[in-house]
């Protein structure tokens, strides 16, 4: 057997064993080392325990292991005790010495450190019973939570680079290709174009050198998938990228990644670094004669980066401006040469397709789109995270089962999916069984996996102008109708939003919108305006409400909504008057208190700070926020509450 | 000063001079007036400044495009003759008589005839072409030449060397000063302008001074609609900034970025690679604190 894969096997092997010996003796406390988890402590955490573990004498039965993210970030910074899998949310640093003493010492679970059943208000000791993790698929995430992305051995005991070895012992590079083609693996980048064609196309392509790049440039506000995946195991988009270079017959690849991303940077770099020692990557993998090597490639912040075309000129130096199509990069793409570029989460899917190959995986999924696929669940939800579920899932089983419902029993209202090239999925549409064609064929897309909840808080208006303010100041303004059509949409939603809508307005929007998609020349603009044209197909009476009544139904629109005292319930406690960042509250102690509209920024502040039993600060809109008439000046409450009863007693007297 | 009068008959010809994007209009305005029109141009050829531009204010324009047409028919106009390599000597006389002196330098080639195929450059054995003066050695200021020359050692032989070198630059700097990018200009052979345009297309990037600290508050959808517009507010307010604007100590810049993938921790800012979430306006002198401490 040649050296480098002896090798290799041997060190699975030994970290294989070496995990059986722990099992049974030695607690993993897995404590999640993602960027949300960190930003709440996650590394102070591990500190915390480590040496905890260390002074009571513990360290041949536990060990703290840092992992990528687990997913569940709502409740981070957080810990998963294995072999049992037992979960802890919302950790302190100061929760270590309780954890060690009760959990490691006396095996006693600690009950307030569970994770609380918002239904049954009781605790649930187990990650396995937690709903959030028990409709999920782990696929691509399968090692998320379960081994340090640091160390390559923890990846190879977990059956790492064992696809990477079949291919080389027993695969030609067509049969690799057919195999993807016929798992049926599509582009998780958004548009869903089938993997194992593009493949072929560039494998086809007689000029050489040719490039495989990764794209990690997610650039959706609300998705963070990639992100999660590069800090979770990072050596499945290694490994895939291997197995797709070796298919696609390339030397040489590239993953670019968004400079936002510093820690999966970090550990992308490690684990190319580790890849290189073990002869994965370089000259003369695993005593083969395939060579390939991998290089990262930082962004700069620009969004038109993810757009392949302006990705390859990025990569090049050009300016990143996206160009025409065809011929496609997999023709022409770096530097001139056949180029492939697939999605992170597409590459990572690779391995345990040729691993467990395309028969298993395809009988995940629809029957047009296969596989699973990752979702950030944001927004308006209870359980906030990263998901992964098998396509098909309708939506109602995400937000109510793994997301566990709206916060405050709100309604639903609306998802938005794709990010600023998708579009809302209106509440009525809850039972739609999310793949590619369906979104499609409600106005969105799948784009990269961004989901963001809505509640009935949210306007519509209001969020179409956020996307459109966005894709406006990313447009690289190389196609007028991008460039200039999204300034028009946004002038018109600027109006609109202002209560300075006119006749004629929704119209236009609807006559603009396709308008900027036919003319455009890259995804972007192609897409720019589907936050409008799906709010206005699903909401087309929030847009006339804006117009026709100046009144914003979900009452957000700033230009639109006032804030107004209840003379009735104001008790004249001053805590709106010390908190107004503005100083538009009237009054004085056991005043009734009055908000001057003309100082007023409506920031909100009163209406959070005043006391629910008291709630005498309410938000308006339309006719009857032109209707309310507020009191001229402050007033002592009794004399207010003496006024009233007069009032009453004059009207019952009558 | 005294004009002597007017002839009763205009001579009926006029000089421009300057062969820019003003002349070439004013030549072919007065030709389409019936006036016979000398354009004097001090230079190998007409188009001026204009020919260098890539877009003009304020409408974005493509310059080629603007300048193209006029070219072309300028070079056709009966009535406008093209006086290049040309340098006007002396003006006499007054309005509607003058008399005008113009140097014409040697151009060596039948200008009638020349299609402007080039094949005589190409073939010249002395190379003997009109070349522009070489242009005096940049060198950097001595606070950033290690730093600069050691970034540039270390990526200028890669293949698209640009983007990490200005990466590094910027992470080193905090900013791109003129002098530094007329410098790179120069050792990786990519035309300023060019650079000049990558390094304004990033938002990471900067072309003014960027404080020690770099205050990035996420403006994602998830932050955004949990209220990071108010955390920037309170932000701004404490600071005494606007949104992209940097403290007069050189302390903070304070930015807006696009989503930092932390909608777990919503509202989220990041200082110096560090993260905070789930931040409400209470927590922003904290943050600030911390800072101001490290420092």
């Amino acid at each position: 057997m040649p050296l480098k894969l002896e090798e290799l096997r041997r060190t699975r092997e030994q970290a294989r064993e070496e995990a059986r010996l722990r099992s049974g003796k030695v607690k993993d406390l897995m404590v999640c080392c993602g960027t949300g988890c960190v930003a709440g402590g996650g590394f102070r955490i591990k500190q915390a325990l480590e040496k905890e573990i260390e002074r009571r004498g513990l360290k041949d039965q536990a060990r703290v292991v840092g992992t990528g993210c687990n997913g569940f970030c709502g409740q981070g910074p957080l810990l998963v005790v294995m072999p049992e899998g037992n979960f802890y949310g919302w950790l302190k640093p100061e929760d270590a010495p309780t954890l060690v003493e009760e959990h490691l010492v006396h095996g006693r679970p600690v009950e307030k450190l569970m994770y609380v059943s918002p239904e049954s208000k009781k605790p649930v000791p187990l990650l396995a019973d937690i709903p959030f993790f028990q409709k999920q698929m782990p696929v691509v995430l399968r090692n998320k939570g379960l081994i340090d992305p640091e160390r390559i051995e923890d990846y190879l005991a977990r059956d790492g680079y064992q696809a990477l070895e079949k291919v080389l012992a027993s695969l030609t590079p067509d049969q690799v290709i057919e195999e993807i083609t016929r798992s049926g693996l599509r582009g998780r980048g958004g548009a869903g174009f089938p993997t194992g064609i593009k493949w072929r196309v560039c494998r086809q392509e007689k000029r050489t050198p040719k490039y495989l790049v990764g794209n990690c440039d997610e650039g959706d506000p609300g998705a963070y998938m990639d992100r999660s995946l590069l800090e979770s195991d990072p050596h499945s988009l290694v490994e895939g990228m291997i197995i797709a270079a070796y298919a696609i017959g390339v030397a040489r690849g590239f993953v670019y990644i968004r400079t936002e991303y510093p820690l999966a940077i970090e550990r992308l770099r490690k684990a190319i670094a580790s890849a290189r020692q073990h002869q994965l990557l370089g000259e003369r993998i695993l005593d083969s004669d395939f060579a390939f090597d991998l290089e990262i490639r930082e962004g700069s912040g620009a969004f038109v980066c993810g757009e392949e075309t302006s990705l390859i000129h990025s990569i090049e130096g050009e300016s990143p401006e996206p160009r025409q199509r065809p011929p496609f990069p997999a023709q022409v793409g770096l530097w001139g040469c056949p180029t492939v570029i697939n999605n992170v989460e597409t590459l990572a899917n690779v391995p345990m397709i040729v691993a467990r190959g395309a028969d298993w995986y395809s009988t995940i999924g629809t029957p047009s789109s296969k596989g699973t696929k990752i979702f950030s669940l944001v927004g308006k939800i209870n359980n906030t995270g990263l998901i992964e579920v098998p396509m098909g899932i309708t939506l109602r089983e995400i937000i109510y089962d793994i997301g566990g419902g709206i916060p405050g029993n709100k309604a639903f209202k609306a998802v938005q999916t794709g990010g600023p090239s998708g579009g809302c999925i209106p509440g009525s549409l809850i039972d739609l069984p999310i793949d590619y064609e369906n979104l499609q064929k409600a106005g969105s897309m799948m784009g990269s996996g961004g989901m963001i909840v809505m509640d009935e808080d949210t306007c519509m208006v209001d969020v179409s102008k956020f996307f459109i303010q966005f894709t406006n100041d990313e447009s690289c303004g190389k196609c007028t109708s991008c460039r200039d059509g999204s300034e028009a949409l946004l002038e018109v939603l600027t109006r609109i939003s202002e209560g300075k809508g006119r006749q004629g307005d929704v119209e236009f929007l609807q006559e603009l919108g396709p308008a900027v998609k036919d003319a455009s020349m890259c995804g972007l603009g192609q897409t720019l305006p589907n936050p409008v044209l799906s709010t206005l197909r699903y909401f087309q009476e929030e847009y006339v409400a804006h117009v026709a009544d100046k009144e914003c139904p979900a009452k957000v629109c700033k230009e639109l909504i006032k804030y107004y005292i209840d003379p009735d319930k104001c008790p004249g406690c001053m805590l709106c008057l010390k908190n107004c960042p503005s100083g538009a509250v009237k009054g004085e102690s056991k005043h009734v208190h009055v908000i001057d509209q003309a100082v007023c920024t409506k920031c909100g502040e009163c209406l959070e700070i005043c006391p629910p039993k008291v709630a005498a600060i309410r938000k308006v809109t339309g006719k009857e926020a032109r209707e309310l008439r507020s009191l001229e000046a402050p007033i002592p409450v009794k004399e207010w509450r003496a006024r009233r009863a007069q009032e009453t007693r004059a009207r019952e007297g009558r | 000063m005294s004009c002597e009068p007017l002839r009763s008959q205009p001579v009926g010809a006029a000089l421009v001079v300057g062969g820019g994007i003003g002349g070439m209009q004013a030549a072919l305005d007065l030709a389409a007036g019936g006036i016979k029109v000398h354009l004097v141009e001090g230079r190998p050829a007409i188009g001026g400044v204009m020919s260098q531009l890539d877009k003009t204010f304020p409408t974005n324009d493509c310059a080629m495009c603007t300048m193209a047409p006029r070219l072309v028919e300028i070079g056709r106009h009966r009535d406008i003759e093209i006086l290049s390599l040309s340098e006007v000597q002396s003006i006499q006389g007054g309005p509607g008589d003058f008399r005008v002196t113009v140097r014409k330098r040697p151009r060596f080639v039948n200008e009638s005839k020349c299609t402007g195929c080039g094949t005589c450059v190409a073939n010249c054995p002395v190379h003997n072409v009109v070349q522009p003066l070489e242009p005096p050695r940049i060198e950097l200021e001595p606070a950033y030449r290690e730093q600069v020359a050691g970034i540039l050692a270390r990526h200028r032989h890669r293949t698209g060397p640009l983007m990490p070198i200005l990466q590094e630059v910027d992470a080193a700097l905090h900013y791109f000063p003129e002098g530094v990018l007329r410098y790179l200009a120069q050792e990786t052979g990519y035309p300023l302008a060019h650079i000049y345009r990558i390094a304004t297309f990033y938002s990471a990037f900067s072309v003014v001074p960027r404080g020690k600290y770099v205050i990035n508050v996420c403006m994602g959808t998830t932050c955004y609609v949990r209220g990071s517009q108010r955390l920037m507010d309170k932000l701004s307010e404490s600071l005494g900034i606007k949104p992209e604007e940097t403290t007069p100590d050189m302390k903070f810049t304070l930015k807006s970025v696009r989503c930092i993938g932390c909608c777990g921790l919503a509202p989220a800012l990041t200082v110096g690679g560090e993260v905070y979430g789930k931040l409400t306006r209470k927590d922003v002198p904290d943050i600030l604190r911390k800072c101001k401490e490290a420092a």
